[in-house]
């Protein structure tokens, strides 16, 4: 299990000498991974939630807060001895090209981690083998066909699965999916998801899944939940279903109103909500974040930040002042295939 | 032309054709093209000569004051010096000081001057600093001007030396170009990952990041032996290096300055029979440098 | 694949491709990437074309160009309203009807701007290459199309490529395609890389400047969803042929070919029930590896029947609506 409690993170930003203002990418982020469980986090580009994921691979340092893995803090300890426990944490890229050496064959990428585990607990390279041939079978590939080949050779779901077979060579609690799907073919997207799904049953790894496309957050399994995050903080946060039916915070309304609605099939939700204008990362509004973008802000929303609460029409976190229900999702319509 | 070149963008990465073995010999390529074939047989061709050349004469070449510079006759395939000696003799002994220099040379500067850069690139924090200071001030010296200098003092004897001085003041540009391109390795997915899986350090750096520096440093190679080359045998034909016996660059400066031979045409087979060998060499150096890239790099190798 | 039963009357057509392959040498001789597509751009409608990576669909949109890459031998012909056979053209011909009568949209990803130059230095430079003197009106065309697009217009003119976000530079090369008042406006992937935001922004866009502008336009995505919202009219390729093409809603509604019907159960959706959705077996072919006879399909088709192998599929028609199939073509409406 991993739990993050208010990690914060600022880069020093970009600019000239004299003038550079540091970006606050994250801003105190609390959240929890559950044995087996399904964690997806949502937002536009810019929201820090790819600097989340960084961070809980042990890729990035944060700056305040701390990130408990398996009980132990992550703050306590010195960086040299942080490795193992960041190992169990393993980064599904989204760019499955770059995520494996173009020069070495799927086999070669898969040994060596394997040689390195047989070594360390004094197994035999034969084990090695058949451990590489027992993953590739797990994700959906036939070792016969993938182990001699480059991956320039392999379609991008093939690559995306040696990807995740290779993160599963040292058995790790979580597998950090990072737009692991964006660059896939969308006929092969499913399948990744559901690979996912099975492998959080069989080998009861967690998932935390990062993504801009909410409806792929759907097709994790049972018990997913989501993150809504803007800005580096979460901004609402509960059961993934929940969310989508019923999304409480006007940023979260604005995400779903953008998805594309298909005509013949669907209807667009009556209430759909568009943010007022881009994001600007400069930006130091007072009060609530979302405010001089929001569609209903109030007086009050200059005031102070909305901390997360529950409570009105809605049983999942938000922080906003004045949430109200909208129905913005597509609904499907009457007479359709 | 080939199959990769003919074939639309979106279908440039999955074109490889199912019956063939997957895992071609990667050797064929330097027999893919005429040119290859040819620059090949040069460079072996001049490679058993500096090995077997000098076996196949006596120390001393025989020197014949009656037949000073003679044209090319049946006796003397290339005409003679101007001692008499035979000039096809001279090439032939001659070409071992050039070329074991010049490999000598390339070689120091791709094991330090990779090793360096690798590490440097790696661990730019730690171990880089310091690799980098040294890069730098190498970098600074003045090669030529430095040998010229030592050779007051120095009469460079044998090719090792001069390999030697050449290939430790030669490693600071690879250094450098290595060192830029692991940087920017470093943060690629799976360098990445191969980190976060607990693979140590070193073998990162021996198992992913080399083998994509790989074409650079092999194509850099090639380049660099035409570059010692050069160095030495323009060092020669100065007169700034005294040597006793022989090589192709002596032989230039005896011709040029000794037998006028820029001026007249008395001596023209001893200037240009060094200089031919020279420049055979080193085209067939550089048209073998581009295979570098294809042995290294799976993508570009059309099977 | 046989000519369009139904020949729709020429005023109401921009863009009519006929009888369309476009061939690329291998080492396994000569394979069609485009094999003998017919297809109609529809005047003042926008038209979807979906297809995975290998389709064919972006080898086709270059063709309305006539810029497939050298070692490609196209046939057939493309006929432009005002143009004629773009096939035909040449050179100098060739190169005043790309932007003058045909603005093409690159993919923001594939950074077709230039770096080195400025934004509005490369607006000019297109407008003179094309002849046209007036560098005024050529700003502020420039200009007024920035503003319609919600950019800050003299911010954009002055910056260089990588000082624009992703969704900027999506707009600024439908700047670029528009800058010449061409009528016909072809996009390649204009959503893809963007996030959501801004791609609904990216497609309210498109959506008004096709309309304010009566344009034909024509999208090209991997992404059904951003089809199936912006378009009056989709086509699917799959393995270089269009194998279901007709009114959006009604290609929807009622997918006919069995590749449809699979990428509609592939998709994920934000509604409906999650159980239904089904991955589709194999991947998309390449090249080389597209049966060289019978349905393409076939391979990966729940409905394949021996029949398939035997030779590709004809268009059958259900009113506006055709598709290649022949295990569907015989279901009742």
């Amino acid at each position: 299990m991993i739990t993050a409690e208010g990690i914060t993170r600022t880069f020093p930003g970009r600019g000239s000498m004299l003038h550079r203002e540091p970006v606050r990418a994250l801003r105190g982020v609390d959240f929890t991974i559950p044995d087996r469980g399904a964690v997806s986090f949502i937002g536009e580009s810019g929201c820090g939630k790819t600097t989340l994921g960084r961070i809980l691979c042990g890729f990035e340092e944060f700056d305040g807060g701390d990130l408990i893995i398996g009980g132990q803090s992550m703050k306590a300890l010195p960086s040299r001895n942080r490795a193992p426990y960041f190992r169990r944490i393993q980064m599904i890229h989204q760019d499955p090209y770059s995520a494996l050496n173009p020069t070495r064959t799927i086999g070669q990428i898969l040994a060596d981690p394997l040689e390195l585990r047989a070594r360390q607990t004094g197994a035999s390279s034969n084990w090695a083998a058949e451990r590489r041939a027992e993953l590739l079978g797990l994700v959906g590939l036939d070792p016969d066909y993938v182990v001699p080949r480059y991956p320039h050779m392999l379609s991008g779901g093939m690559r995306q699965r040696v990807v995740i077979a290779r993160a599963l060579t040292v058995d790790p609690e979580v597998l950090v999916a990072d737009e692991a799907v964006s660059m896939i073919d969308v006929s092969l997207r499913l399948g990744i998801l559901q690979l996912l799904q099975d492998l959080r049953a069989k080998v009861g790894v967690s998932v935390l899944f990062i993504t801009h496309d909410v409806a792929t957050a759907r097709y994790l399994g049972p018990d997913t939940t989501l993150y809504v995050i803007y800005r580096g903080m979460v901004i609402e946060h509960g059961s993934t279903d929940t969310i989508i039916q019923h999304p409480a915070h006007p940023y979260t309304q604005c995400l779903l109103s953008a998805i594309p609605v298909l005509r013949g099939i669907e209807q667009p939700g009556p209430d759909r909500l568009i943010p007022l204008a881009p994001l600007d990362e400069r930006s130091q509004p007072p009060g609530c974040l979302f405010q001089p973008r929001c569609p209903q802000a109030a007086d009050d929303c200059r005031a102070a930040v909305p901390a997360l609460t529950t409570g009105g029409d809605f049983v999942q976190e938000h922080a906003c002042l004045h949430p109200r229900t909208r129905s913005v999702v597509a609904t499907a319509s009457s007479g359709a295939g | 032309m080939s199959v990769t070149a003919a074939l639309p963008p979106e279908q440039l990465q999955q074109a490889v054709t199912r019956s063939r073995k997957v895992s071609a010999s990667r050797w064929r390529l330097l027999v893919r093209t005429p040119g290859r074939v040819i620059s090949l047989v040069i460079v072996l061709f001049f490679t058993l000569m500096a090995i077997i050349g000098p076996y196949l004469y006596p120390k001393n070449l025989p020197i014949n004051s009656n037949d000073i510079y003679a044209p090319p006759s049946t006796a003397h395939l290339l005409g003679t010096d101007f001692e008499g000696t035979d000039i096809l003799a001279l090439i032939i002994t001659g070409a071992r000081y050039v070329l074991l220099a010049a490999f000598i040379a390339a070689l120091v500067t791709l094991v330090i001057g990779t090793a360096a850069g690798l590490f440097a690139g790696y661990y730019p924090r730690s171990a880089g600093r310091p690799i980098m200071r040294v890069t730098d001030f190498v970098l600074a010296i003045p090669g030529v001007p430095l040998l010229m200098v030592l050779a007051t003092i120095w009469s460079f004897g044998s090719p090792q030396q001069m390999g030697l001085v050449l290939g430790i003041t030669g490693w600071g540009g690879i250094a450098r170009a290595v060192r830029a391109q692991t940087l920017s390795l470093r943060e690629r997915g799976f360098v990445e990952a191969a980190r976060g899986l607990g693979i140590p350090g070193r073998r990162v750096i021996a198992t992913e990041i080399l083998p994509n520096v790989a074409p650079y440093v092999s194509m850099n190679l090639m380049m660099q032996l035409t570059g010692f080359i050069y160095t030495e045998v323009g060092l020669f034909f100065l007169g700034v290096v005294k040597y006793s016996s022989s090589n192709w660059g002596v032989m230039l400066n005896n011709a040029v300055f000794q037998a006028d031979a820029l001026t007249s045409t008395r001596a023209l087979s001893y200037l240009l029979s060094p200089l031919i060998c020279i420049l055979l060499l080193t085209i067939s150096l550089v048209t073998l440098a581009n295979v570098g890239d294809e042995i290294f790099n799976p993508r570009l190798r059309r099977i | 694949m046989t000519a369009p039963a139904k020949e729709t009357e020429t005023s109401t057509v921009a863009v009519r491709v006929r009888d369309l392959t476009v061939c690329f040498r291998t080492q396994e001789g000569s394979l069609p990437a485009v094999s003998r597509v017919n297809l109609d751009l529809v005047r003042g409608q926008i038209t979807g074309l979906v297809g995975e990576s290998g389709s064919g669909k972006s080898t086709l949109a270059l063709t309305l160009l006539n810029a497939v890459p050298a070692p490609g031998q196209v046939a057939g012909s493309v006929e432009i309203d005002e143009v004629g056979d773009v096939l035909e053209l040449r050179k100098g011909a060739l190169r005043k009807v790309r932007g003058a009568s045909i603005g093409y949209v690159f993919q923001a990803s594939q950074n077709s701007l230039n770096p080195l130059k400025r934004v509005g230095k490369q607006l000019l430079d297109l407008g003179r290459s094309h002849g046209e003197r007036d560098s005024r009106a050529l700003v502020g065309r420039a200009r007024a199309l920035l503003d319609d697009m919600g950019l800050d217009a003299t911010r954009v003119l002055s910056s260089y490529q990588h000082e624009l976000s992703g969704g900027m530079r999506q707009r600024v090369g439908i700047v670029f395609a528009l800058l010449l008042n061409a009528h016909v406006l072809i996009l390649d992937e204009p959503t893809t890389a963007l996030d959501m935001l801004s791609q609904a922004q990216v497609m309210e866009i498109i959506r008004r400047v096709h309309e304010s502008r009566h344009l034909t336009t024509l999208i090209i995505s991997h992404d059904m969803s951003v089809i199936g919202d912006l378009a009056d009219r989709m086509a699917v390729m799959y393995a270089g042929r269009v194998v279901e093409e007709g009114p959006t809603a009604s290609v929807l509604a009622t997918p006919r070919h069995p590749y449809t019907r699979a990428l509609l159960t592939a998709m994920p959706r934000i509604t409906g029930d999650i159980a239904g959705a089904k991955a589709l077996p194999g991947r998309p072919p390449d090249l080389t590896s597209i049966p060289r006879k019978g349905c393409v399909f076939e391979p990966r088709c729940p409905l394949a029947t021996p029949d398939c192998l035997s030779e590709e599929p004809p268009d059958t028609y259900a009113g506006d609506h055709r598709f290649a199939c022949f295990v569907t073509a015989g279901e009742a409406q």
